[in-house]
């Protein structure tokens, strides 16, 4: 049986999806569960290609509801167990995806967003991120990271293992159909080569020793007898979270000192974003980038500070106004304007990007 | 034989297939030739051809795929084999079929009526070393034993605008290797036009260099 | 003769008196359970995971590691708990509405793909924790919440024969039986057998169990047990349906 999946770092040229099963698997992960969805199938394929060739398995369920609840059941018996879907799926699977939440159930996601709610329309779409980050019928005490680079797609799927194991949160890698498709290089690594140290995974259930006798039984609920209860639980859970967002909340941003303009773009679309930023500001226009890296949690300081330097800051997504709602509320108060490019379900060029920062800049192409 | 052209290109999953396919139709149709690009990628038809089906017809390649206005839901719903296609070798002319990924990729010729029979079909096998799939000449050796039937392979060895002369040359080595224990030939070493200049009319190992224009990225990819 | 011991060694003493109503089925299912885990000396390995429904009472019910999950989804958790770790002995308990209901999906998969897990079931003819409304193993003519002037199979079906669907589906190796809480050394050794199936690493193993709602049918005790032997007993037989190696077997069912 093979041991390390990456034996010394090394370029590679691949899809999305492919990236993030080797990812998995470079961060040991044990075993999946999934159920075939467009446009996360690739993952699956990859991982059922790799997975017994170093002892790892694989189950397709029935259903998303059920790749959700056997991966919850997987981390509970200690294994590092993930998931993979999108759309539809990502609906069934916050169910699951709420328990762990409740439960502090250590469940990494794979999210490749999906225009919709359709069929078919599988490749551009920033629509999944209201359901990702808020999605159960709790407080959304999760972790979200949006990539926009495969690259990102193997570090953060390597890293969402390990704030799962850490923190005891469900852990998303947010996606779109463009990243799980799409070709690009990248090196692969392994790791603790790179001195990442890999959290241990620690079983809930099936522990050492006869419950009653060597320890009392683990014994796991997610029922409460009164509401003062649940209002206990949650609010521990509440302060846990918000202890941790200062190490979690990650974002990347350029040129915010003396830019007028913010333009704010996550995941794929952020590389549109960054491309139209770096050509206006050869042009000498005053722009600046911010990208919020966790969607949830958001750098909530970071943006309120952004909206205290720029006078107007342009919101950019394949999706309606689900990241503006996020980033509107943290920055609350500022006096900044907010402006905004919405294209549901659709791709965004850099060159829409430019013509929008002009037309509020009102700097139009000579 | 005749000196009718009939390719196949199979391959793993984003080795080439579409973009090698793409080329040797233009190239064919090129020399006056009469050309019919076949789109047999059942698993996502929606990123390959489709897009590209306007330039490739001034091109003078005719194509079969499916054109978005008489699909629905392609994107998804993509296996979905349009009824010339599987016709497409009783044409007159050259045929290049582009042939899906998957376990069952290669195996999609069987829906093609007489591919079994035809004295001319060449199946060719693209392989790209920077994929970590087919990165070794074990790997290609295994990967290329799991298709039905393969007559030759095409080094397409490349890390897109990352991509080398020696990046090339290297690949060029592992799939002329693989090529000897199975068996077959190199067809050829593809390679964007700007690398073919700088390496010239044969790789390293002897094998042809087929120019490649980079058609695909207008498909998106 | 040995005198059965008040409890079964793997209750918890500390959680008892239990949480069920007086009468309520599901303490004496548990005894058969816990029973069935004591004579096999199984309690080191074994995982109990248990339903939404009044099945969730039963999280502290065992010295066990117990999992309680959402309604209907006890199946797949302990399916992902076995398929990560094939060694634990991995028991889902519910009831009917979570197993022949809103999780008919994970019983009948699970079935199907011969998942090496034991699923015992309580069937008390209707959702009890939700104030008595209709089951699909509500009797015909049977009232409840939701069916105010008594069930009308022409409507809603008639009482799901949950052993019958899974014996009909399920592959060599599996064990399908049904026993009754009027019954409890038959149903005790039922289980028994169910989890030996798992543990010898044949198949899916079913248990359902005739079971008791005398809060929600507001029956006294002989009301009960009346209930129970007549009006169920015609709707559902009691016996072993599938055991591994009768191949796919007629129905053997109790006199």
């Amino acid at each position: 049986m093979l041991q390390k999946v990456i034996q010394e770092e090394k370029r590679a040229f691949m899809t999305g999806n492919e990236v993030v099963a080797w990812a998995a698997l470079a961060a040991r992960a044990e075993i999946m569960f999934g159920y075939p969805i467009t446009p996360q199938n690739e993952i699956m394929h990859y991982w059922t290609r790799l997975a017994p060739k170093y002892g790892k398995s694989f189950l397709q369920t029935e259903d998303e509801l059920s790749a959700g609840f056997a991966a919850a059941g997987g981390v509970m018996s200690g294994r590092k167990a993930f998931t993979a879907t999108a759309g539809t799926g990502n609906i069934l699977m916050q169910e699951p995806l709420s328990m762990a939440e409740m439960m502090r159930l250590p469940v990494v996601a794979v999210i490749q967003q999906r225009g919709g709610p359709s069929t078919a329309t599988v490749i551009y779409s920033q629509q999944e991120v209201n359901l990702t980050t808020m999605g159960g019928n709790g407080e959304g005490l999760r972790i979200v990271y949006s990539t926009a680079t495969h690259q990102e797609l193997y570090d953060y799927t390597i890293k969402a293992f390990n704030t799962a194991w850490k923190y005891r949160f469900p852990t998303f890698v947010l996606g779109d159909g463009y990243q799980a498709k799409m070709r690009e290089p990248l090196t692969l690594y392994d790791p603790e080569a790179r001195g990442i140290q890999l959290v241990e995974q620690e079983p809930f259930v099936g522990q050492k020793g006869s419950p009653g006798k060597d320890r009392p039984p683990a014994q796991y609920r997610n029922t409460y007898n009164l509401e003062e209860e649940l209002f206990e639980k949650l609010m521990s859970d509440v302060r846990d979270y918000e202890k941790i967002i200062p190490e979690l909340a990650e974002f990347q941003s350029s040129g915010v000192e003396g830019a007028e303009l913010a333009i704010v773009g996550h995941g794929v679309v952020f590389r549109a974003v960054r491309e139209a930023v770096n050509v206006l500001r050869e042009q000498g226009i005053k722009v600046c980038y911010f990208r919020p890296v966790t969607l949830r949690p958001l750098p909530v300081p970071q943006l309120k500070s952004l909206a205290g330097e720029v006078k107007k800051i342009l919101i950019v997504e394949s999706a309606y106004g689900q990241l503006a709602r996020l980033v509107t509320e943290a920055v609350y108060g500022a006096n900044a304007e907010i402006h905004t490019l919405f294209k549901p379900g659709v791709g965004i060029t850099s060159g829409e990007v430019e013509a929008r920062a002009r037309e509020i800049l009102q700097k139009p192409l000579h | 034989m005749t000196d009718r052209v009939v390719e196949a290109y199979v391959g793993e999953y984003a080795a080439g297939k579409s973009e090698n396919a793409l080329n040797r139709a233009i190239g064919l149709a090129g020399q006056d030739r009469m050309v019919t690009l076949v789109d047999l990628d059942l698993v996502e038809p929606f990123y390959t051809l489709r897009p590209l089906q306007k330039a490739l017809s001034r091109l003078g390649v005719e194509v079969i795929a499916w054109k978005t206005e008489e699909t629905l839901g392609l994107g998804e719903a993509g296996t979905v084999i349009k009824p010339a296609a599987r016709w497409a070798l009783r044409r007159a002319g050259d045929i290049i079929l582009d042939i899906g990924y998957g376990v069952e990729g290669a195996r999609t010729l069987n829906l093609v009526e007489g591919s079994t029979a035809d004295q001319d079909l060449m199946v060719i096998a693209v392989i790209n070393c920077s994929r970590p799939w087919t990165s070794t000449v074990e790997d290609i050796v295994l990967d290329v034993q799991q298709m039905a039937r393969v007559n030759g392979l095409i080094n397409n060895t490349h890390m897109a605008e990352e991509t080398t002369v020696d990046l090339v040359q290297e690949g060029a080595r592992t799939v002329s290797n693989a090529a000897k224990i199975l068996g077959l030939p190199v067809v050829a070493t593809a390679v964007c036009d700007g690398i073919a200049k700088k390496i010239g009319h044969a790789d390293c190992m002897g094998n042809p260099v087929r120019p490649l224009q980079r058609m695909m990225q207008k498909a998106f990819w | 003769m040995q005198l059965q011991p008040a409890m079964p060694r793997s209750w918890r003493v500390d959680t008892k008196p239990h949480k069920f109503c007086p009468g309520c089925g599901h303490g004496l299912i548990l005894k058969c359970l816990g029973q069935a885990v004591d004579e096999l000396g199984i309690e080191d390995r074994v995982v109990y995971g248990c339903d939404i429904g009044c099945s969730l009472l039963s999280w502290d019910f065992f010295n066990l590691d117990t999992v309680q999950t959402h309604h209907g989804r006890t199946t797949p958790v302990m399916t992902g708990i076995k398929r990560a770790r094939p060694e634990l002995i991995c028991i889902a308990y519910m009831g009917d509405g979570g197993g022949y209901s809103i999780g008919v999906q994970h019983l009948v998969s699970s079935v199907h793909r011969n998942e090496k897990i034991t699923v015992v079931l309580a069937n008390n003819t209707q959702y009890a924790m939700t104030g008595g409304q209709m089951a699909p193993t509500t009797l015909p003519g049977q009232k409840t919440e939701t069916t105010p002037y008594g069930r009308d199979p022409e409507v809603t079906g008639f009482p799901f024969q949950g052993p019958e669907m899974v014996s009909a589906i399920a592959r060599e190796g599996a064990y399908v039986a049904r026993g009754s809480i009027s019954n409890m050394r038959q149903l005790t050794g039922y289980l028994k057998k169910a989890l030996v199936n798992q543990i010898e690493g044949n198949g899916f193993s079913f248990v359902e169990a005739l079971s008791a709602c005398p809060t929600n049918w507001r029956t006294n005790a002989s009301e009960t047990w009346s209930f129970i032997d007549k009006e169920m007993h015609g709707h559902f037989k009691t016996g072993e349906f599938k055991t591994p190696g009768s191949g796919q077997g007629e129905v053997r069912a109790d006199e």
